[in-house]
């Protein structure tokens, strides 16, 4: 991938919800070609097909890694299915921009980082929040040395939005890894990044708030102790009331100061018979993003997100999960020991 | 003023350097129509009760002795006013309590924040079921600059923010977790698992101070109930005057400090039992008492459920 006039040919795995952003953005990057698109279910890949100008439609990855001999893979399949995918991606020497979770444990994400490591391959893992502008803009407050040593972080995204029916995997901890691993890794992944230190303990909270039937918690309250002395309380939530309840709130406090980042900060609000929300922010891309992050690691730049981001978000996750069940602090230490 | 309740400040001593005797509570009485200040050269309460003939103390005694001094004025029948904490352990804080209630006299320990005009409109607008059941709170209760507190600062104000959730909601503490900020002493988080499930999550702490310092950086409260979501700037109401020597908040209503002295009035004539008494005392102190063993623990700590 030396030479910029030569696209990196990727393929697209799995053609569900996610990918349609991801597929827009290798159309929106010059250095990235789609090469194809991988789904399990023959109609979605044909769709897939179809939705990108007719690209090369496969349901099995050996397949399409074998006849398109793509550079890259980009895989938004269900989470239960990294690990194996990560590996089977390695293995065929190909490099790798993988949703999140990167695993569903903690022994998966380590094979895929193995795997990768063996293979001299980029993996990267999207947690895409890294590559949103509120995200880059508390990381760059704290950066600048204004806020001082950061010592509370609060990072909350709620929401009253369930998805959709009983049938998806995103309700089934078996599939999704459980609502810590599935959606808490992004905040577990942005504090950590944020502080730029060494998550300690995980102590978590969960609940089931839409039905008490619910295998997952769509509420998550997760706080980390980190080895340098902050503290962070990250709130998940899709269990919130309304439905139509949409918000994100920041807070750093730091020897130096105090950044704050409420709900309307990014944008202008609408009211109206349904009450009040935000407008669109016109921001930048996040997606686009984080596709020319991972471009610009094919051509040799460190990776934005490194595997081992990637292995620690999962650790985290599952000291939350485990914090939930247990009622006490997990040291995330423990959790990585275990799975070595 | 004739009519108005005859107030004796007693004591000037606090956690560290503060006084707020003479910076809340004394302006805060001379502004109320409702009582009177009297002073006296007399060394010791009971003296001075009896030469003054006060009807209400406002104890502000050093806290190794505070608790002594709220029984003293309660003994020689007066209501008090007494400077939270109101005692510095949970045995002090018990005889305060039994006490007040063998005496009858309204006992008030100055929990300010919860009769903050913000905080009172969401816990009428709670109770009346405007979201449903409460099921979380999140609370920030950060200060901006001032004197460090040498005890620290979840001893200090700990009990505010606490006082403050278990007014709005009503649930009582059973487990209480806790987490050091980088500064111990300027910061802690506080976990708490309260009845019926609720759960609520505190931030203390005092900021370094910024260009705004002195004064409150936040302090809110988000409370989140099966029917929908309540949040609460507890720092207002107010006008944000913007000028070239910096920015302020303005309003003409009263303040905390003068909305609860409205309460103890108001108790004190109608007879009624105040709103906030001895037992919301002893509830907030279990509550930082669990925290700071949980500090040392690093463990969740449960309450007695004969304590709750
Ligand atoms: N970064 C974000 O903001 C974000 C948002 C949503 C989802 N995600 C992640 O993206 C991934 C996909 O989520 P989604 O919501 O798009 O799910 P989805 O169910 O809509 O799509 C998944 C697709 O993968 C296909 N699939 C299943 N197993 C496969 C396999 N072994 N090989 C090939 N295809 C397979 C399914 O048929 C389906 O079409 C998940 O890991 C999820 O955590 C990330």
């Amino acid at each position: 991938m030396e030479s910029h006039s030569v696209p990196a040919r990727v393929l697209v795995v799995g053609t569900g919800f996610i990918a349609a952003q991801h597929a827009a953005a290798i159309h929106a990057e010059p250095r990235l070609e789609l090469a194809g698109v991988v789904d399990i279910d023959p109609g979605r890949a044909a769709a897939a097909s179809r939705a990108n100008g007719g690209v090369p439609w496969f349901t099995d990855l050996g397949a399409a890694l074998a006849e398109t001999g793509a550079d890259g893979c980009v895989v938004c399949t269900p989470n239960d299915t990294h690990a194996d995918i990560a590996v089977q991606v390695a293995a065929a020497g190909a490099h790798l921009l993988i949703e999140k979770p990167l695993a569903t444990d903690v022994a998966g994400a380590r094979r895929a980082v193995t795997a990768f490591a063996r293979a001299g391959r980029v993996l990267m893992p999207a947690h895409s929040h890294r590559h949103y502008d509120y995200a880059l803009a508390v990381r760059e407050a704290i950066g600048s040395g204004d806020l001082g040593a950061v010592d509370l972080v609060r990072l909350s995204i709620l929401g009253g939005w369930i998805w959709p029916d009983w049938r998806g995997w995103m309700l089934d901890p078996a599939r999704s890894g459980g609502h810590a691993l599935h959606n808490g890794v992004h905040l577990l992944d942005l504090v950590t990044w944020w502080t730029g230190d060494t998550p300690e303990t995980v102590y978590a909270r969960g609940r089931r708030r839409t039905a008490p039937e619910l295998g997952i918690h769509d509420y998550l309250e997760m706080t980390v102790g980190f080895a340098g002395g902050a503290v962070a309380v990250c709130e998940m939530s899709r269990g919130h009331a309304p439905t139509s309840y949409a918000r994100r709130d920041v807070l750093v406090t730091g020897t130096g100061g105090i950044l704050t980042l409420p709900w309307d900060a990014e944008a202008g609000t609408v009211t109206d018979e349904s009450g009040t929300a935000l407008l669109p922010p016109g921001g930048t891309d996040g997606f686009a993003t984080q596709i020319a992050a991972w471009a610009d690691a094919l051509t040799g730049a460190p990776p934005a997100v490194t595997g081992a981001d990637g292995l620690l978000a999962v650790a985290m996750g599952v000291a939350a999960e485990r914090s939930i069940a247990d009622g006490r602090p997990v040291r995330v230490a423990d959790v990585l020991e275990e799975a070595a | 003023m004739s009519g108005a309740l005859r107030t004796l400040p007693w004591g000037s001593g606090g956690l560290g350097t503060q006084d707020h005797q003479r910076d809340m509570y004394l302006p805060a009485f001379r502004g109320h129509p409702g009582f009177t200040v009297v002073e006296t050269a007399a060394g010791d309460l009971t003296t001075a009760i009896a030469e003054t003939g006060a009807q209400v103390v406002s104890v502000c005694a050093p806290p190794e002795e505070r608790a002594a001094r709220i029984v003293e004025a309660l003994r020689a029948g007066c209501h008090v006013l007494a400077d939270k904490p109101l005692a510095l352990d949970v045995a002090d804080a018990e005889r305060v309590a039994a006490v007040a209630r063998e005496t009858g006299l309204v006992c008030m320990p100055a929990h300010h924040h919860r009769f903050g005009a913000a905080v009172q409109a969401a816990r009428g607008a709670l109770a009346a079921g405007r979201i449903g059941l409460p099921w979380n709170v999140q609370a920030d209760f950060l200060v901006d600059g001032g004197d460090p507190c040498p005890q620290g600062e979840l001893v200090n104000f700990g009990l505010y923010p606490v006082d403050v959730v278990l007014a709005l909601t009503g649930q009582a503490v059973e487990r209480v977790h806790a987490l050091p900020g980088r500064d111990p002493a300027r910061s802690t988080l506080l976990l708490l698992d309260h009845e019926h499930g609720l759960t609520s999550t505190i931030t203390v702490g005092r900021l370094h101070g910024t260009a705004a310092a002195p004064g409150m950086a936040l302090h809110r409260y988000r409370v989140s109930g099966s029917g929908g979501v309540m949040d609460v700037d507890a720092t207002r109401p107010g006008a944000t005057v913007r000028t070239a020597s910096g920015t302020r908040t303005a309003w003409h209503g009263p303040g905390t400090v003068g909305r609860m002295l409205t309460a103890l009035h108001a108790a004190i004539v109608t007879g009624r039992p105040p709103e906030v008494g001895p037992g919301d005392a002893l509830a907030a102190l279990r509550v930082t008492d669990a925290a700071t063993r949980s500090l040392t623990l690093g463990t969740p700590v449960s309450l007695d459920p004969s304590e709750v």
